[in-house]
C-alpha cells in the first residue's frame, strides 16, 4: 500500500479562479516538480479538473478532482476543500453555481452602492472585466477608483468609500459546502485551519470549537500541512486529526505569480514518514 | 407549477434606469411561483450595463429556472465574458437568412435545402416545431460524428421567413442522386461508396438509450394496417416482424441517394433525424421503397424524387443489396429482398391509408398493387430473419486489409494490441504471432492468386478461462487447411512435401483451429487459452 505516493500537493489554483497558470500550464509544472499526486482547488469552480483529466495519460501524476468553497457563518470565515467528488454531480454543481452567483452579486452590489451613495460610476468594461475574474473584491475596486481619479490613493478609496458599504448579506455556510461535497461523493476538508479564511490566526480553543462543529455535519479531514505552517503547528493539527478521527491533507495554495508560494511547498516530511491520517486519505483514492 | 412566463425587455438597462426596470419586471412576476420558468426576451434590448446584470442576477436567485433569449451578439459577448452563460440558459438571437432566389439542392419530406452561397447550404423546415426538430437533429448528428459517422453538422441556426433553418458548410457537395442522374460513369463509384457507408453505419454499436429502436416504428405501422389483410396474414406479418432480433447497431432510417453526398472527395451522410438502432432489414425496408416500392405503380415517381430513371433506381437497389450482403448468388439476394419487401409494402400501405396523394383513384390502384404483392409474399414467407455480418472500419476488433505480405506487420501489430490489452504472457504472444504470420501469409500468397483481394482479421478475448480467438476471413478460393494431412516431421526438410508445415505448427500452438466455408468466405478461427 502507498507504494505510489511520492511528493503530493493537493491545493493549488489556476486561471479558472485567481491563479496565474492555466490548467495546462499547471499540469506541466506539476510534472516538472516531480509531484505524483495532485489536486487543483479553484475557488467555487471545477472547470480546470475537466480540462486536466483529459490531458493526463498513463504514467502521468495521479489527479484528484478538487474545489475550494469560501464560506461564512456567525462564527467567522472558512475555506472548505472538496476532493474526489463526481464532477457531474448535481449537488456539487449547484453549489459551484451558487458560489459564483454570490461572488458576482457581491461585486455588483458594491458597484451599485458606489453609484447610489457616492455617484461614482466606473467604466462598464472594467466592471465586466472584474466579473470575469474569480474573486473580485474591494481591493480591485479601490485600484479602479484610483485609476479613474475617484480617489487619490488606495487607502482613501478603501477608507472613505469601500469600507463604508454594507457587507453582503448572503454566504455559503460551511455546513452547506460540506453537505454539497458529501452528496457529490467527495471528501470535505477544512483548508488551512488555523488561518480561517486565509488571514486570521485562530487560537487552540477556537480551532477545537470549529472542528467539533464541522465534524458534526460531516467534515472528514483537515489540511494539516500547508505552506506557511511551522512544523509544530502541523504536528499539532495531525494530533487533532487523530483525536477527532479526521483525515489529513497537504497543500501549498500555489497561485502562480499571485503568491510567493512554490508548487509542492507543503511542509510535508519524506513520503516514508507521512502520518497515518494522510495515508488514510490517500488510500481513499487508491494511491 | 411549471408555469412559463416571458417578459420582453426593451431599450437600454443601465445604472440610470436599472431600479425602474427591476420594479417593472417584478410587477409582472407578482404572484409567480419560484418554481416557474421565467424567460427574459432580449430581442428589443439594445444595451445592458453591470447594473442590469445585477437585476438579472437577483431575479435568478428567486426564479432559478431563468432563461434569457434572443440575445444580440454584442450582449451575448458580455454575458459570456462575465460567466452569465454558465449560470443560466442564454440563447442567442437567430440570424435572419433569406433563401429567395437561392438554388434548391434538395427537398425532403419536411422542407427544402438551399445553397445560400458557394460553401454553405441552409436546410429549412416546414413544420411548426422546427426549432425542436433542428435541435434534435443537431444532437443526433453530433452523436453520430462522435461514433464515427462522417456527417455534416449544422454550425448555426437561422431564421428563414416564419420558420427556422440550420446552416451547414458543404463545399461543392453533390448528392449521389445528382451524380447518378448526371454522371453515368460515376455509377460504380456510387454503388461502392454507398455500400461502404452502409456497412460502416451498421457496424457501429450505439450506447443504450441514445437512439430509438427502429423496430418499434415498423411494428407500430404493421399494427395499424394488419387487419386489412386477409386470412390472418396480417398477424403472421406482425409475428414475423416481432421475431426479428433486436440490435444496438446504428441504422440511418432514411438511407437513399439524396442523403449521401460527395463533398470534395469526402463522402458524407446527411439528414440524420431518423437515425435509430436496429436490425439492417429495417434499413433495407426503407431503401427498397425509395428506389422501387414507392414508385411500383407509377415508375415516374422515382424520377421526380431522385432525378434518375426507374431502371437506374432498380439496378442501384439490386447492386447495393448484393454488395451489402456480399453475395453474388441471385438466389440469396432474392431471398433477402422478399423478406425486405414484406416490411416495405406494409409501411407503404399504412402510409397511403393515412396520407392520400389527392388522387383517390390512383391511390386505390397503387394500394391494390402493393397489397396483392404483399399477400403473395406473405403466403410463402415464414421468417423475416437473415444473417448479416456487419464489417467495417469502425469495428475496433476487426481489421480489414489487402491480403498482401507487406501488410503482415499491421496485422501482427493489430493482434498484439489486443493481446497486450488482455495481458497476454510474452511466450504465448510470440507463439500466437507465429501462427498469425503463417495463416495471413498463406492467404496473401494463395487465396486470390494471381489477383489481390482483401482479408479481415477479427480478434476477440473471452474471460473465464481467458481465451483469445483470432478469425481470418477471405473471399478467395475455398480452401480448408485442416484437410491437409499433417506433414511427416520425421522426414528431413528436403524430403517433406512443401507447405503444410505452417498449419501443422498453428495446430500445435493453438488449442483449437476451426475452419468453415460460408457465404463465399473462408473463415478460419484460431483459439488459445492464455
Amino acid at each position: 500500500m502507498n507504494n505510489t505516493a511520492g511528493k503530493i500537493d493537493l491545493h493549488m489554483h489556476t486561471t479558472v479562479s485567481d491563479g496565474t497558470d492555466t490548467p495546462e500550464e499547471i499540469t506541466a509544472k506539476v510534472k516538472e516538480a516531480g509531484i505524483t499526486v495532485f489536486s487543483v482547488t479553484d475557488h467555487d469552480a471545477i472547470k480546470a479538473g475537466k480540462i486536466i483529466r483529459r490531458s493526463l495519460g498513463e504514467g502521468d501524476p495521479r489527479f484528484v478532482p478538487g474545489v475550494e468553497f469560501s464560506c461564512r457563518d456567525k462564527d467567522g470565515k472558512y475555506h472548505i476543500l472538496g476532493y474526489g467528488f463526481d464532477p457531474e454531480s448535481t449537488s456539487l454543481n449547484q453549489l459551484v453555481n451558487r458560489g459564483k452567483m454570490l461572488r458576482m452579486e457581491k461585486l455588483l452590489d458594491r458597484v451599485g452602492y458606489l453609484h447610489e451613495k457616492f455617484g461614482i460610476d466606473l467604466p462598464e468594461d472594467e466592471i465586466f472585466g472584474l466579473l470575469a475574474k474569480s474573486n473580485p473584491g474591494k481591493p480591485h475596486l479601490a485600484n479602479l477608483m484610483v485609476k479613474y481619479g475617484f480617489a487619490a490613493s488606495f487607502r482613501e478609496a478603501m477608507d472613505k468609500y469601500l469600507e463604508r458599504l454594507p457587507s453582503a448579506a448572503e454566504y455559503i455556510t460551511p455546513e452547506e459546502a460540506i453537505v454539497g461535497i458529501l452528496s457529490g461523493g467527495g471528501v470535505p476538508v477544512l483548508a488551512h485551519p488555523v488561518f480561517g479564511s486565509g488571514r486570521e490566526k485562530l487560537d487552540a480553543d477556537e480551532m477545537k470549537r470549529r472542528l467539533i462543529k464541522l465534524t458534526a455535519v460531516g467534515l472528514e479531514g483537515i489540511e494539516a500541512f500547508y505552506s506557511g505552517f511551522p512544523p509544530a503547528v502541523s504536528a499539532w493539527l495531525v494530533s487533532l486529526a487523530e483525536q477527532y478521527n479526521l483525515l489529513v491533507t497537504a497543500g501549498s495554495d500555489y497561485h502562480g505569480t499571485n503568491k510567493t508560494v512554490a508548487l509542492g511547498e507543503t511542509g510535508l516530511p519524506a513520503p516514508s514518514e507521512y502520518p497515518e491520517p494522510l495515508r488514510r486519505f490517500l488510500d481513499r483514492f487508491g494511491v | 407549477m411549471n408555469k412559463q412566463i416571458t417578459i420582453p425587455l426593451t431599450g437600454r438597462i443601465d445604472s440610470t434606469n436599472a431600479a425602474d426596470a427591476e420594479q417593472k419586471i417584478l410587477a409582472q412576476l407578482e404572484g409567480v411561483d419560484a418554481g416557474a420558468s421565467v424567460t427574459l426576451d432580449f430581442e428589443k434590448l439594445d444595451y445592458i450595463s453591470s447594473a442590469g446584470l445585477r437585476v438579472i442576477l437577483r431575479l435568478k436567485k428567486t426564479w432559478n429556472d431563468l432563461t434569457v433569449e434572443n440575445v444580440s451578439s454584442d450582449i451575448y459577448e458580455t454575458l459570456e465574458m462575465t460567466g452569465f452563460t454558465e449560470m443560466m440558459t442564454v440563447r442567442k438571437a437567430y440570424r435572419v437568412v433569406s433563401v429567395e432566389g437561392c438554388e434548391v439542392i434538395g427537398e425532403g419530406f419536411n422542407g427544402k435545402v438551399y445553397r445560400i452561397d458557394r460553401d454553405n447550404v441552409v436546410k429549412t423546415y416546414k413544420n411548426a416545431d422546427a426549432l425542436a426538430e433542428i435541435m434534435h437533429e443537431r444532437e443526433v448528428a453530433r452523436l453520430a460524428l462522435i461514433l464515427g459517422v462522417p456527417t455534416a453538422i449544422s454550425y448555426d441556426v437561422v431564421r428563414v421567413g416564419d420558420s427556422y433553418g440550420s446552416v451547414f458548410e458543404l463545399l461543392n457537395a453533390k448528392s449521389f442522386s445528382k451524380l447518378l442522374a448526371g454522371e453515368p460513369d460515376k455509377y460504380d463509384f456510387c454503388v461502392a461508396e454507398y455500400v461502404k457507408m452502409m456497412k460502416r453505419i451498421h457496424a457501429i454499436t450505439v450506447p443504450e438509450g441514445k437512439l430509438p429502436p427502429i423496430k418499434e416504428r415498423s411494428l407500430r405501422r404493421i399494427e395499424r394496417m394488419k387487419d386489412t389483410l386477409p386470412d390472418g396474414l396480417g398477424d403472421k406479418l406482425l409475428r414475423m416482424a416481432r421475431e426479428i432480433p433486436d440490435s444496438d447497431r446504428m441504422v440511418h432510417g432514411d438511407y437513399h441517394t439524396k442523403n449521401i453526398v460527395l463533398a470534395g472527395d469526402e463522402v458524407l451522410l446527411i439528414d440524420m433525424d431518423t437515425l435509430s438502432v436496429g436490425h439492417p432489414i429495417f434499413e433495407l425496408q426503407h431503401m427498397y421503397n425509395a428506389y422501387v416500392g414507392y414508385s411500383e405503380y407509377d415508375p415516374e415517381i422515382v424520377r421526380q424524387f431522385q432525378g434518375y430513371s426507374p431502371e437506374i433506381a432498380r439496378r442501384f437497389w439490386r447492386d447495393t443489396l448484393a454488395g451489402y450482403l456480399g453475395a453474388k448468388d441471385e438466389k440469396k439476394i432474392n431471398e433477402v429482398e422478399e423478406k425486405v419487401r414484406c416490411l416495405s409494402y406494409a409501411g407503404l400501405i399504412e402510409g397511403i391509408d393515412r396520407h392520400s396523394s389527392g388522387d383517390r383513384e390512383k391511390d386505390a390502384a397503387t394500394r391494390a398493387l402493393w397489397e396483392s404483392r404483399l399477400i403473395e409474399l406473405l403466403k410463402r414467407t415464414d421468417s423475416l430473419t437473415f444473417d448479416v455480418t456487419p464489417e467495417g472500419e469502425s469495428d475496433p476488433d476487426a481489421l480489414d486489409v489487402e491480403a498482401t505480405v507487406p501488410n503482415l506487420d499491421s496485422v501482427v501489430d493489430f493482434v498484439n494490441a489486443h493481446l497486450d490489452a488482455a495481458d497476454c504472457p510474452p511466450k504465448a504472444k510470440m507463439q500466437i504471432d507465429l501462427a498469425v504470420e503463417e495463416i495471413f501469409v498463406n492467404i496473401a500468397n494463395y487465396a486470390y492468386a494471381p489477383e489481390i483481394g482483401r482479408a479481415t482479421v477479427r480478434v476477440s478475448v473471452a474471460d473465464d478461462p481467458l481465451t483469445v480467438s483470432i478469425t481470418f476471413i477471405d473471399r478467395g478460393v475455398p480452401y480448408d487447411p485442416l484437410k491437409k494431412s499433417d506433414p511427416d516431421v520425421t522426414l528431413s526438410a528436403e524430403e517433406r512435401e512443401i507447405g503444410g508445415l505452417g498449419i501443422f505448427m498453428t495446430k500445435k500452438i493453438m488449442d483449437d483451429v476451426i475452419y468453415e466455408y460460408k457465404d463465399g468466405q473462408n473463415i478460419l478461427t484460431l483459439s488459445k487459452r492464455l
